[in-house]
């Protein structure tokens, strides 16, 4: 006993150090591509949007001086790494106020759009995974194979499209913009509805785009189970199909699961890029790509810094409840 | 060699006709070769030019709705060319005389011993039974040249004039004094100018189309060229070229017209060549770098394996849309960058796979004993590992496919592709600015979409069959 949690420790430590080092070198390579890259080596200069032209060129210099960018590279990437480690994400070239308030007003819309829809997709997807897997090779099975290869070759942007100009355009029973009504309800339920009635058209986009691939990943992993050995045992016992599943093969398959699902989850946080800004909807996804357009560099530094950490987080403790789960994944 | 080529023949024989078992590759392969031969020849199909803008009138429907009662009376693009032999040439003046050249008409004034006007009237008479347009348009090459004959001044002014009899003044040159070429560049009118508007007496908001052109009947097209002359022997000489006019409709091609009035129907058909090089050459680098890297660490293995898997990781672990995006934002719009970006943060996952391939194959007997034979690494690899490794090459080269299409739409619909490049996703993204939602345009938000989707599903169906019949530990499970 005292070996295994010993074992499990040292397999966190070595994970922790391997997950650090990913996440410098991930910087690095965002810092090479977005910083070095367009000034440095292409010659492309993004003080030309935000400068005055009328400025001369002393007064040029002095404000290039206070962005820090006549030091050399290797301290601006010094200072790069070091403000976003320690969580200073510094003030948006537009708005001058800080990425951080900033990202907070946006956080909550963001959390609820794509943690609903993160969740129901697992539920969704588990569901008719399970029940295609469990009715392989009727039509139902059929069904879903076909409709989910059929969707995932559609843009998410274009269902998005097609479900605003049905039932946004056309049948004006959803909002086509926006997260929440102007002026805003001031009755708390009627709140809650109105952000629901919002929601409802990016959600079902989402989920569209999500819920058959999910299933079908879910129907591929449980069918690799289904001729060991323990699936034929539990079946010699006289258990029903429905506890074999959840009981026995749903277990063994945890692993990548449980790796899909930490993929997931930073997702939450930064949002979706496409799906939040074909419905307008007032998130840190839109907020990411509305930045990019505007060339400013501390808010999309900031978004793709913390996408990385929350990656590689979640996927940190996957690992580690994956190798609690199930011993064999430590001596590895 | 011969054996070994007709070999090769002979597999790729028993490849299709095995193919023809799986019900979705064929079907694959042939929306597949639809898309390739609508691509080669898409100068043929595309009536015109994916670029040419001011075909017809902006968001004009499509040509076949005239089927339908509401539509059958929809203004269609009239184009008229009034040369020599069209117009009905009134001249009261003996000083003037009017000379055909080629279709261009020579109105030469003679100078003579007073100070006159003398005046020039051309009409031309044309039938329009549509209903009202919103815009018109004109254009009048002319040429003034005054000969010895300083003072003289030439007028120029077009007319038109209702079935009902009502005449609105659309271009007034004022007075030339000087010698002026406006043949190459030719004088203009536009009814959308709200100079015009203005001038006629109507508000800037109104469309001047639907003002002046609104009784159906004949109309006439007048010009009146007026000419000062000065007391001497100079001459005045107006050259007047091919006056076009034209009104523009709100029905054309196939799938109507957009904001630009560019043809949708080109803009699809051109679609294709962009979506078709962006999905294979970035499935062919991707693999490719994918196998390279792949290869290099499952052989190599120790200390180059994991740098190799370590880089791998970091691109993993980096969000790839939102990088893609900020690139393409900070570096600029270009297709081959499109295409390189999209390669590069997508082979990370075949590199995997190939590496793990390798390793089993690395440790098996008969490449242990060609390396106590002496084979070198490059032997062994060519000889022994990619042969082994070749379905999954084929496979993913296609099952690769699909995503680069998608992500390519996806940037080009939040307006990051190629400007000059007519793509898909760049018309979705104009229909989605220009307000083809509010004017429920489906003809053109539909297509678009649809032939990305077909497209990629084509690659998606033909890679499942490919995998079918390439991995034969499939057909086990089944």
């Amino acid at each position: 006993m005292s070996t295994g949690s010993s074992g499990l420790l040292r397999y966190m430590g070595r994970r922790a150090i391997d997950r650090a080092a990913v996440i410098i070198s991930s910087l690095t390579l965002q810092f090479l591509l977005l910083r070095v890259l367009p000034y440095y080596v292409l010659g492309i200069d993004p003080s030309f949007f935000f400068l005055n032209p009328n400025l001369t060129e002393e007064q040029r210099e002095i404000i290039r001086q206070q962005f820090g960018l006549d030091e050399p590279l290797s301290s601006q990437f010094v200072k790069y790494v070091l403000s976003l480690l320690t969580g200073q994400l510094g003030f948006s070239f537009y708005t001058r106020r800080p990425v951080y308030v900033e990202l907070m007003e946006r956080l909550p819309n963001t959390v609820l759009l794509l943690g609903t829809s993160t969740v129901l997709t697992i539920v969704l997807g588990l569901i008719i995974g399970i029940i295609a897997v469990s009715k392989r090779g009727t039509r139902f099975d059929a069904s879903v194979i076909g409709s989910s290869i059929f969707i995932s070759a559609f843009p998410l942007f274009y269902i998005g499209l097609l479900l605003l100009l049905t039932f946004g355009f056309y049948l004006k029973w959803f909002p086509i913009a926006g997260s929440v009504s102007r002026p805003p309800p001031r009755d708390p339920v009627k709140y809650v509805a109105d952000l629901l009635w919002h929601m409802a058209l990016p959600l079902t986009a989402l989920l569209i785009a999500s819920v058959g691939g999910f299933a079908l990943f879910i129907r591929n992993l449980f069918l690799t189970q289904l001729g060991e050995d323990y699936v034929v045992t539990a079946r010699a016992k006289g258990l029903t199909e429905r506890e074999v599943m959840l009981k026995h093969v749903l277990r063994n398959v945890l692993a990548p699961v449980i790796t899909i699902l930490a993929l997931e989850f930073p997702g939450i946080i930064s949002g979706a890029v496409i799906t939040e800004t074909v419905f307008s909807w007032y998130g840190v996804g839109r907020w990411l790509f509305d930045a990019a357009m505007q060339f400013d560099y501390p808010v999309v530094q900031a978004v793709l810094f913390i996408q990385v950490v929350l990656t590689v987080v979640s996927l940190y403790i996957a690992d580690i409840v994956i190798a609690i789960l199930d011993p064999r994944v430590r001596l590895r | 060699m011969e054996a070994m080529s007709s070999g090769k023949l002979i597999a790729l024989k028993d490849f299709f006709l095995e193919l023809r078992l799986y019900k979705t590759g064929v079907i694959g392969l042939v929306i597949l070769i639809v898309y390739v031969l609508i691509a080669i020849f898409a100068p043929i199909i595309a009536p015109v030019s994916p670029n040419e803008t001011e075909l017809a009138d902006s968001y004009a429907f499509p040509e076949w709705f005239s089927i339908f009662p509401g539509y059958r009376n929809m203004p269609r693009n009239v184009f008229i060319c009034v040369g020599y032999d069209d117009w009905l040439i009134k001249n009261s003046d003996e000083n003037v005389f009017v000379n055909e050249d080629g279709e261009s008409v020579v109105i030469v004034a003679q100078c003579n011993d007073e100070v006159a006007v003398k005046s020039v009237t051309l009409e031309y008479q044309f039938k329009y039974t549509y209903d009202p347009p919103k815009r018109f348009s004109g254009r009048i090459p002319f040429e003034v040249t005054i000969y010895n004959a300083t003072g003289s001044y030439v007028r120029i002014r077009c007319f038109i004039t209702t079935p009902k009899g009502r005449t609105y003044e659309l271009y007034d040159s004022m007075s030339i004094a000087y010698n002026l070429t406006k043949l190459e560049t030719p004088a203009s009118y536009d009814a959308r100018d709200i100079y015009l508007k203005l001038k006629l007496g109507f508000s800037p908001h109104d469309d001047l189309g639907e003002k002046i052109l609104d009784e159906k009947g004949t109309y006439k097209l007048k010009l009146v060229v007026s000419l000062l002359t000065v007391k001497g022997n100079g001459q005045v000489r107006v050259r007047l070229g091919v006056k076009e006019f034209r009104v523009y409709g709100k029905l054309y091609g196939v799938l109507g017209t957009d904001n630009l009035g560019c043809d949708i129907f080109s803009n699809l058909v051109y679609g294709t060549r962009v979506s078709l090089l962006v999905g294979v050459l970035a499935s062919v680098i991707s693999v490719s770098v994918g196998l390279i890297i792949g290869i290099i660490a499952g052989y190599k293995g120790g200390v180059i394996d994991q740098i190799l898997m370590y880089f791998t990781d970091t691109l993993l672990f980096t969000p790839i849309l939102p990088l893609i995006i900020a690139i393409s934002v900070f570096i600029g719009k270009s297709l081959y960058l499109e295409i390189a970006l999209i390669a590069l943060f997508s082979w990370m996952g075949f590199a995997r796979n190939t590496r793990a391939y390798v390793m089993s194959i690395r440790d098996s007997m008969y490449v242990e004993s060609a390396k106590a034979v002496g084979a070198s690494d490059m032997y062994i690899i060519f000889r022994h590992i990619l042969p082994q490794l070749t379905p999954i090459i084929y496979i993913t080269l296609v099952m690769r496919v699909p995503g680069a299409i998608l992500l390519e739409a996806t940037l080009s619909f939040l307006n990051l592709g190629d400007p000059s490049v007519p793509s898909w996703g760049r018309m979705l993204y104009s229909a989605r600015y220009a307000g083809a939602f509010f004017r429920f345009m489906w003809w053109w938000i539909i297509p678009p979409g649809l032939a990305i989707t077909f497209l990629a599903l084509a690659f998606v169906m033909l890679g499942h069959a490919l995998d079918e019949i390439l991995n034969p530990k499939l057909r086990v499970r089944r």
